[in-house]
C-alpha cells in the first residue's frame, strides 16, 4: 500500500501512479495522515504489519535500489533498497519466523513515543494544511513554520511546505548542509 | 430592584446561558475533521456539546468520566456544565497537545491512547482516500501481511 505524501492530491500525484502502473493499494494522503500515525520523519518510509495487524518493523526509509546521491563534495545520501527488499520477501516468506521481523524487546528499543514537542508540531502541521487547503496561505505559513520549530528533524514539514514556494531546491540544500546527522534515519537491518 | 425586575432580569440571564450557541467550530484530530455546528462562546478554552465527543476522538462521558474501550478517565467537575463539556481542557488534563486559531482546533495524539500502541504493537488504523476517493483502513486488510510506505512528488 502506497501513500502519496502529497497536500497537492491526485492533481501532484495521480501522473505518478499511471506511469508506476500501480496494481498495489494507491491511496493519496493530503493531510499526512500515514506519516503521523507512524511517526515517519522524511520519505520514502514504511512499516510491516503482520496478519494479527502487529507491527513487525516500525518506521524506517522503504527504499527499492542501492543509490548514492552526491549532494555536495563532503556529502551524500545513501540509501540501501536491495537488503531491505530481500528483507521484505524473507518477512513475506516467513512471517514471524523471519529474521527481519523484530523482537518485542528490539520494537520498543526503536519506537519511543513523542515528546510534547513532537506532539505540538504534528498538531501545528495538520492546522497548517487545513489552512491552506482552504487558501489562507498566511495562517498556513505561520503554522508550518510553528511544526518545523518544534520538530526541526521531520523534513516531511520542511519539505512538503518548500513546494509552495519558489525556493525549495535552495531552502532544502541550506538545511542539508547544516546537517550534522544522517539526511534518513539508519537502516537498522540484519544482512 | 423591584423583585419582579429582579426576577425578570435573573430569568432573562438563565436563558442566555441556556440558549445553544451558534459559534461553529472545525477539529481536527487524526486522520478526522470533525465540524461543529455548536460550541459554547470562551475566551480560552474549547466548549463542546458532550454528545459531539465520541465523534471527535471515540471517548464517551460516563458517570465515571471520559471513557474509551475499557478505559476512563476522571473529568474534573469544572469541565462540564450542563450539555457541555471543555475538549481542550481534557486535553491538557491528558497532556494532549493542541493549537487553534480562527475557529479551527488541530489536537495532537492523546498518549494515553498512543501508549496502547507501544505495548501492543498494533498498528494505529487510519482512513486515507484512495485515487477514487473512497476511504481505506489499515484495518481493511487485517489477515494479511501490508507493507505500508509514503512517497511524495516532492
Amino acid at each position: 500500500m502506497a501513500a502519496a505524501q502529497d497536500t497537492g492530491g491526485e492533481a501532484a500525484a495521480g501522473r505518478w501512479y499511471d506511469r508506476a502502473n500501480a496494481t498495489f493499494t494507491t491511496l493519496v494522503d493530503a493531510q499526512h495522515a500515514v506519516s503521523s500515525a507512524y511517526q515517519f520523519i522524511n520519505v520514502p518510509m514504511g512499516i510491516w504489519v503482520d496478519e494479527k495487524g502487529q507491527v513487525a518493523r516500525p518506521a524506517e526509509p522503504a527504499w527499492n535500489s542501492d543509490q548514492v546521491m552526491k549532494i555536495t563534495p563532503e556529502k551524500s545520501i545513501a540509501t540501501e533498497g536491495q537488503v531491505y527488499v530481500a528483507a521484505l520477501r524473507d518477512w513475506v516468506r516467513n512471517g514471524e519466523r523471519s529474521r527481519y521481523a523484530l523482537s518485542d524487546e528490539e520494537f520498543a528499543r526503536r519506537v519511543k513515543p513523542r515528546s510534547p514537542a513532537e506532539m505540538e508540531a504534528d498538531a501545528s502541521f495538520k492546522l497548517a494544511v487545513w489552512f491552506h487547503e482552504k487558501g489562507n496561505d498566511q495562517l498556513a505559513a505561520k503554522y508550518w513554520e510553528h511544526a518545523q520549530d518544534l520538530n526541526p528533524d521531520d523534513w516531511n514539514y520542511s519539505r512538503q511546505e518548500w513546494t509552495f514556494g519558489k525556493d525549495a531546491g535552495q531552502k532544502w540544500m541550506e538545511k542539508f548542509q547544516k546537517l550534522d546527522k544522517p539526511y534518513y534515519p539508519p537502516l537498522d537491518i540484519r544482512k | 430592584m423591584h423583585r419582579r425586575h429582579f426576577l425578570l432580569s435573573s430569568a432573562g440571564a438563565a436563558c442566555a446561558l441556556a440558549a445553544p450557541s451558534s459559534n461553529p467550530v472545525t477539529v481536527l484530530y487524526n486522520d478526522r475533521t470533525i465540524k461543529l455546528e455548536q460550541s459554547r462562546p470562551d475566551p480560552k478554552d474549547l466548549w463542546i456539546r458532550a454528545a459531539d465527543l465520541p465523534r471527535i476522538n471515540d471517548f464517551t462521558l460516563k458517570p465515571q468520566g471520559a471513557c474509551r474501550a475499557d478505559m476512563c478517565i476522571p473529568v474534573p467537575r469544572q469541565f462540564r456544565s450542563g450539555a457541555w463539556f471543555n475538549l481542550s481542557g481534557f486535553a491538557g488534563r491528558v497532556h494532549q497537545a493542541n493549537v487553534h486559531e480562527a475557529g479551527v482546533w488541530s489536537f495532537g495524539e492523546i498518549p494515553v491512547v498512543r501508549g496502547e500502541f507501544y505495548r501492543s504493537r498494533i498498528a494505529p488504523d487510519f482512513a486515507v482516500p484512495d485515487r477514487k476517493g473512497h476511504m481505506v483502513h489499515l484495518s481493511d486488510f487485517r489477515g494479511r501481511k501490508v507493507l505500508v510506505i509514503t512517497w511524495a512528488s516532492w
